[in-house]
């Protein structure tokens, strides 16, 4: 009897969410970027605290993410093979120029790609910051622990003490990057003009 | 045997189908109703066995356009496609919910009519089942003889005692007893095999606990399906898979964070007589962590035989040739250099088909389309292969330089070239062999086939309803066959005294002798038997009597 009755409630449970679906919680201390459909702001006291790696970067040099705390950095995962990167590579490339000054560095996670081919690609968009190479997307697994990563490209803004700030799931556009940056920074870019 | 109706009033004939025992004189159809009463008609058609069928045959043919029609959740360029090629059909399936059929509502309608059918079956025929339990066995009918099976034999024992003997044998057989009221008659009704209603109940509730897992499956279940190149590497997160089917209530979060490397694929052919080329065996050696930062496991994969990592299960479901290109530019770099996946179709000795992007070559970009063959030869003049393993591998490549229409940002298949602002710089497919190089006109480039490794696309599943439904799948088999091996049975002994008692010296009805009459019956004998068993049942009775007047016989004399 006890059987019958747990399979009832568990039939009448299921009912109610297949008619009305799950209903989804609101997303605590997360902002969307005026204007913008896929980039995020993590308010102060919420944003999560973003994984150390080691890795090596495409010129061969031993790179320890942890090296980057007391900056802000933006870390960007791309592979040459991506399409949508390919296309948001020129605007990352001029932001990371513009934004030199203030400190903010900006790092490349290069996921599922090869060398030769990722080398290419930041000669061909004048790419001058450091990625480390991330074939197996390891380092992309580490993250998803804490920010939904569903592809490439995503962009994340991590805080001068190692805790992500802002994140841009898809083609980052300029306005995006220097809205985050601005919150993150305290500054209002003066480098950029917009 | 045919229906044998019990002479008295009896609850476990009133445990019959709701079917047979629905109101067919309170037919809507046949007059004037109240309200209620349509409701009572609609509940016992709802949960009569018919519908219950009707709807389950009505939930497999609901699933039919799931497997002919693109669908949204597994091929969503296959639903574009079908919207291209059907412009006037495809917006009238879509507001039938035909591209997304198991979300339909007319779907979930069928499968909650029939969950609501089965429960509405089963509770009422839970609580026949306990009543029907609770009931003792109606009295003995008065004529025994008159039962499809019945004995009669002389006791030289009172009816009491005789009565009191029958009861220890059936007792002994585990049937349940009931016995008069002190009435002056001496008589025993036995019921035997409740075992059958138990096992008409677990498969109803057996059949509810495939609905329930079924749909665990699909609320809390996914599916991913990922190729890799052996000596790589992939982690078990969204955007590393190539293809991901999540359940209704999954999130990329629930995704196991195992990682995993293929470090060896072996695959092996017969290599002569009629089975030639068939594959003999298969087997991924792999290496796996759990969790990140977790110790690397050694495991190893093949056909059939899945590792079970993080709760999902991982499967070979295909193999095939990645050759290894390395291609340098214009300006003497080198932009491309990797094994590149080949994809063969269902025949042909892996003749695999596959395509060279290089993004980044300058000043053009370039692309190669074309074909490996593991076991290259030439039949009238076009290039085949052989045989299925690698003993002679060849690529044929056509060279493409332009604008391969990547940078504007939108995804594009890895297996194909689009080839739309490109030039063919070759006219004729290149035949190349390992080692061999390109050499692409007015100093493009070259492009060298370095060699090749082979690669397998594995399917990543995790099923939570799939033990539940495997063992509610075994659970209603056995209620199955329980309600078919099992008898509802019963039998009667009547004694009655069969002479006036001789002369006793003290009084005492020693001397008494009955006739025992022992009678059967069984409402449904489908498997056969009965007859057999109520034989031996009457012999044992026979001789459990003569031992007690054996025993007796010395002490009354």
């Amino acid at each position: 009897m006890i059987v019958l009755v747990a399979t009832v409630c568990a039939g009448a449970a299921l009912a109610v969410v297949l008619l009305t679906g799950w209903a989804t919680g609101g997303n605590n201390g997360v902002t969307d970027v005026a204007g913008s459909t896929s980039a995020v702001l993590y308010s102060a006291g919420h944003r999560p605290l973003a994984p150390d790696f080691t890795g090596t970067t495409l010129t061969g040099a031993r790179l320890k993410f942890s090296s980057y705390r007391g900056q802000v950095v933006v870390l960007n995962f791309w592979g040459s093979w991506c399409g949508p990167c390919r296309a948001e590579a020129p605007t990352l490339a001029v932001t990371a120029q513009q934004y030199r000054p203030d400190g903010v560095a900006f790092l490349g996670v290069d996921v599922r790609d090869t060398r030769a081919s990722a080398l290419a690609f930041a000669r061909d968009f004048g790419v001058t910051y450091p990625s480390v190479s991330d074939p197996g997307s390891v380092i992309t697994l580490d993250f998803t622990a804490v920010v939904p990563i569903a592809g490439t490209p995503t962009t994340l803004v991590i805080d001068r003490t190692g805790h992500i700030a802002g994140a841009v799931f898809g083609t980052a556009t300029s306005q995006e990057l220097t809205d985050i940056l601005a919150q993150v920074t305290g500054k209002t870019a003066g480098a950029v003009t917009s | 045997m045919t229906d044998v109706r019990a002479p008295e009033a009896d609850p476990f004939e009133s445990a019959a189908e709701p079917d047979e025992r629905g109101t067919p004189n309170r037919d809507p159809a046949s007059g004037a109703l109240g309200f209620t009463d349509w409701l009572v008609w609609g509940w016992r058609q709802l949960t009569s066995m018919r519908i219950a069928l009707v709807l389950l045959f009505l939930l497999a043919l609901g699933s039919v356009p799931g497997s002919m029609l693109p669908q949204e959740g597994t091929d969503p360029a296959g639903v574009q496609q079908y919207y291209t090629s059907h412009p006037a059909l495809a917006p009238l399936l879509n507001h039938l919910g035909l591209f997304n059929v198991f979300a339909a509502p007319w779907f979930a309608a069928i499968y909650l009519l029939l969950f609501a059918s089965l429960v509405g079956c089963v509770v009422p025929r839970t609580f026949r089942l306990v009543g029907s339990a609770r009931t003792l066995p109606p009295r003995a009918p008065r004529y025994l003889t008159r039962l499809p099976l019945s004995a009669e034999y002389p006791a030289a024992l009172d009816p009491a005692r005789a009565a009191e003997v029958a009861a220890t044998v059936l007792a002994g057989h585990g049937f349940r007893l009931r016995r008069p009221a002190d009435d002056g008659e001496y008589w025993l009704s036995a019921e035997k095999g409740y075992l059958r209603e138990v096992g008409n109940l677990l498969f109803h509730l057996a059949l509810l606990g495939v609905l329930v897992s079924v749909a665990l499956g699909g609320l809390f279940g996914y599916k991913a399906d990922r190729l890799l190149v052996q000596g790589t590497t992939f982690a078990d997160t969204q955007s590393a898979l190539d293809e991901w089917y999540p359940g209704r209530l999954v999130t990329a979060a629930d995704l196991g964070p195992f990682t995993m490397t293929l470090n060896q694929f072996d695959a092996s052919y017969i290599t002569s007589g009629e089975q030639r080329g068939q594959p003999s065996s298969f087997d991924a050696q792999v290496s796996y962590t759990t969790h990140p930062g977790g110790p690397a496991l050694a495991g190893n994969i093949a056909v059939n035989r899945p590792l079970s990592v993080d709760g999902a299960k991982v499967y070979l479901i295909g193999h095939g040739y990645a050759p290894i290109f390395k291609v340098t530019d214009a300006r003497g770099q080198v932009v491309y250099n990797q094994p590149t996946p080949f994809i063969s179709g269902a025949s042909g000795n892996f003749l695999s088909q596959g395509v060279v992007k290089v993004p980044d070559a300058q000043p053009e970009q370039l692309g190669f389309t074309g074909v490996f063959v593991p076991t290259a030869v030439e039949i009238g003049g076009v290039l085949q292969s052989a045989f299925p393993a690698a003993d002679n591998p060849a690529v044929s490549l056509i060279a493409y330089a332009g604008n391969l229409g990547e940078n504007s940002g939108v995804p594009q298949s890895v297996y194909q070239l689009n080839t739309a602002g490109m030039h063919q710089l070759t006219a004729d497919p290149q035949l190349l062999l390992p080692g061999q190089s390109l050499k692409l006109p007015d100093g493009q480039g070259t492009l060298t086939f370095t060699g090749y490794v082979p690669w397998v696309s594995l399917t990543i599943t995790h099923d939570p309803g799939q033990l539940p439904a495997l063992i509610c799948g075994i659970a209603a088999l056995g209620g199955l066959l329980l309600s078919f091996m099992v008898r509802r049975r019963r039998v009667f002994v009547r004694a009655r005294a069969s002479g006036p008692a001789p002369a006793g010296t003290d009084g005492v009805p020693s001397g008494v002798h009955s006739t025992v009459q022992i009678g059967g019956l069984t409402r449904t004998d489908a498997s056969g038997g009965f007859e057999a068993e109520f034989a031996v049942l009457a012999a044992e009775l026979r001789s459990a009597h003569d031992q007690a007047a054996a025993n007796r016989q010395p002490e009354g004399e």
